[in-house]
């Protein structure tokens, strides 16, 4: 499987597979699946209907983590959470923190926020999230440590089952996320921790906005 | 950077700081927005690399210095804490035309009053001059408060109290000192110094202390510069790799100590004593003990600075032998002295340190009551006007301990409903 290392981007094949917007029918029966699943899940015509979507669901002065994410980004939804004055937004709190004297606040702050806001790599038909990080330090909050989960997850994400989830994440994301990390970073990225989210067993913790159009990566 | 500290980053664009490193206009900036808990990107204006790679469009006016650009493009030059603060919608009038409360101070001691009054029902406005948080909101980690086996960084404990007074509903006014304070009937007026005035049915006096002034000729040149009061969290990155100097012996110039070792090339402790039991708490005293780059002078004190443009080394004398210490930074932590000025003119009565005075301390001090006009006694932690309360460390006999100002400020606020209730409609 490729990803141990990438310049460049995606392939012409990834990309022609891995990019274009499942159609209306095919999102209604993954939003079925993810029900079925015990996540709760909206769908939505448009990155605006997104952002209004995630807006009524956070609550106002609601400790709230976001991810890294072009989809939030985009969306809007990061410059809501961070800079809105609504919230309690833990990124910029974390960033002005003292990295030697509260490395395990911060630790524990971002281990266990009260809302965390992100995406996914990709949906299957079966109602299944998969999720890759380099750092893995987003994956915890998702799987268990965040009181309540809001992912927006653009149409071009849904993949058939897992083994496509997993094509997606190491011949797709990563390629581009990996391009984006050396720009904005100056580092690498890799596919270094992996999250499958087959059951949401706590009852109303995950929410999933599916747009109708491609989103992020 | 590792990994986890991308994950960290405001992925939205922050506020970006460019001047010179000794500017103490500069360093006040960053030390308002370090304390307020705001990121920001520090530029110095030298590094010509930097500086192109986030200013994206036109020249840096070194006249105009520092330079300020908001998250939203606003460019402030040259900027003032206050400008900086109005363009990031911090400065808000106040909401109401009377309060119940008037709060001066958002150190432990206001804040805690301003949990307790608000969650309580009381209308409470807070009134701070840079940041919630105080002295403690500086300090790198409180180990031994209540219920923090691990121990409680100084600006975590001023950011949850911070949310928890706002989540009840307590008003904060930042960036504005208080310059005045009249009396109001039963009540008084808070005169701000931008001219903002706020009514309130009663007050308390929590502003704490100033740090006392090091008298070493030029210090105050240097401002800024190198010399800093207090610990100086915003200071710590930029120290590394200096060789720091800290002058004190307590709990505070521990703290500093700990926190620069972790960043500074070495750090030497400057202390005028025979030793540091007498003055700092065993469990710093075992942890500088353990530090390879910290050196502990005793018996010392700093007589002379040498500086260029900044602070570039100390004159120190040990037992009135002279020697010169290298140092690119010295912070100064020696205490404090009561910060009253404000409410100099309203006749609160003070000790002879200028601590204000309370409770049954007035009735042993000769005069101190003045023209108290109550057939009661004053309440504990009442100064000699009637609903003008003290807490904290600007208290008179207050032990000057984070625990016991949280302590005071929470119990102020069950004496501010007695007197709310003595005055009626409350």
């Amino acid at each position: 499987m490729a990803g141990a290392s990438s310049s460049g981007g995606p392939s012409k094949e990834a990309t022609a597979e891995f990019s274009p917007p499942a159609n209306r029918e095919h999102i209604l029966e993954v939003a079925d699946a993810l029900e079925r699943n015990g996540i709760t899940c909206t769908v939505v015509d448009t990155p605006e209907e997104a952002r209004e979507a995630v807006l009524s669901i956070l609550p106002v002065g609601a400790e709230v983590y976001n991810n890294t994410s072009r989809t939030l980004e985009v969306v809007g939804i990061a410059e809501d959470i961070e800079r809105s004055g609504q919230y309690q937004p833990l990124r910029p709190r974390l960033y002005q923190m003292d990295r030697e004297m509260q490395r395990r606040e911060m630790r524990q702050l971002s281990a266990s926020p009260d809302w965390v806001v992100g995406s996914v790599h990709a949906v299957t038909e079966e109602g299944s999230l998969l999720f890759a990080s380099a750092s893995g330090s987003q994956l915890g909050p998702i799987a268990s440590g965040a009181g309540h989960v809001v992912l927006v997850v653009g149409a071009q994400k849904i993949v058939s089952d897992f083994d496509a989830g997993l094509r997606r994440i190491y011949d797709y994301c990563f390629p581009l996320e990996d391009l984006r990390a050396r720009q904005a970073y100056g580092v690498p990225s890799g596919v270094n921790n992996v999250l499958v989210i087959n059951k949401a067993v706590a009852p109303g913790r995950t929410t999933v906005i599916l747009v109708a159009v491609p989103l992020g990566f | 950077m590792s990994m986890i500290d991308y994950d960290a980053r405001p992925v939205t664009p922050q506020v970006v700081l460019v001047g010179h490193r000794a500017s103490s206009v500069g360093y006040s900036i960053r030390d308002f927005l370090s304390r307020n808990g705001v990121p920001y990107e520090w530029v110095d204006v030298e590094d010509t690399a930097r500086v192109a790679n986030v200013l994206t469009e036109g020249d840096t006016d070194v006249d105009r210095l520092p330079l300020c650009v908001l998250p939203n493009g606003t460019r402030i030059a040259p900027a003032t804490v206050e400008d900086v603060a109005a363009g990031l919608g911090m400065l808000s009038d106040p909401m109401l035309s009377e309060y119940d409360v008037a709060i001066v101070g958002a150190g432990p001691a206001g804040l805690a009053a301003s949990v307790y009054a608000a969650s309580e029902g009381l209308r409470a406005v807070a009134i701070e001059a840079v940041a919630p948080g105080g002295q403690a909101g500086t300090t790198s980690m409180i180990e031994n408060y209540l219920g923090f086996p691990q121990g409680i960084s100084g600006s975590e404990l001023a950011t949850r109290a911070t949310a928890q007074a706002k989540r009840f509903g307590t008003e904060l006014l930042l960036a504005r000192r208080l310059a005045d304070v009249t009396r109001d009937g039963p009540g008084y007026v808070a005169h701000l110094s931008d001219g903002t005035a706020v009514r309130s049915r009663s007050m308390l006096v929590a502003s704490g202390v100033d740090w006392r002034r090091l008298e070493v000729p030029g210090i105050d040149e240097l401002l800024g510069s190198g010399v800093y009061y207090g610990a100086g969290p915003s200071e710590a990155v930029t120290c590394s790799g200096c060789r720091v100097a800290i002058v004190g012996g307590g709990n505070s110039a521990g703290q500093a100590v700990i926190r620069f070792s972790r960043y500074a090339a070495n750090v030497t402790l400057l202390v005028r004593g025979g030793s540091l039991e007498a003055s700092m708490s065993h469990y710093l005293i075992s942890q500088i003990k353990e530090l390879g780059n910290v050196e502990v002078r005793t018996n010392t004190e700093v007589i002379g600075l040498e500086s260029d443009a900044r602070l570039r080394a100390l004159t120190i004398s040990t037992g009135g032998t002279v020697a010169r210490l290298p140092a690119e930074a010295l912070f100064v932590c020696i205490g404090g002295v009561p910060r009253t000025q404000g409410a100099a003119n309203v006749g609160v009565a003070l000790d002879g340190a200028g601590y204000v005075r309370t409770g049954g301390e007035l009735a042993a001090a000769a005069g101190a009551l003045g023209d108290w006009s109550l057939s009661r006694q004053p309440l504990p932690l009442e100064t000699n006007l009637p609903g003008l309360f003290a807490a904290g460390d600007v208290r008179s006999g207050s032990i000057k301990r984070c625990a016991a100002a949280i302590g005071e400020g929470s119990m102020s606020i069950a004496l501010v409903h007695q007197r709310l209730a003595e005055v009626g409609g409350e």
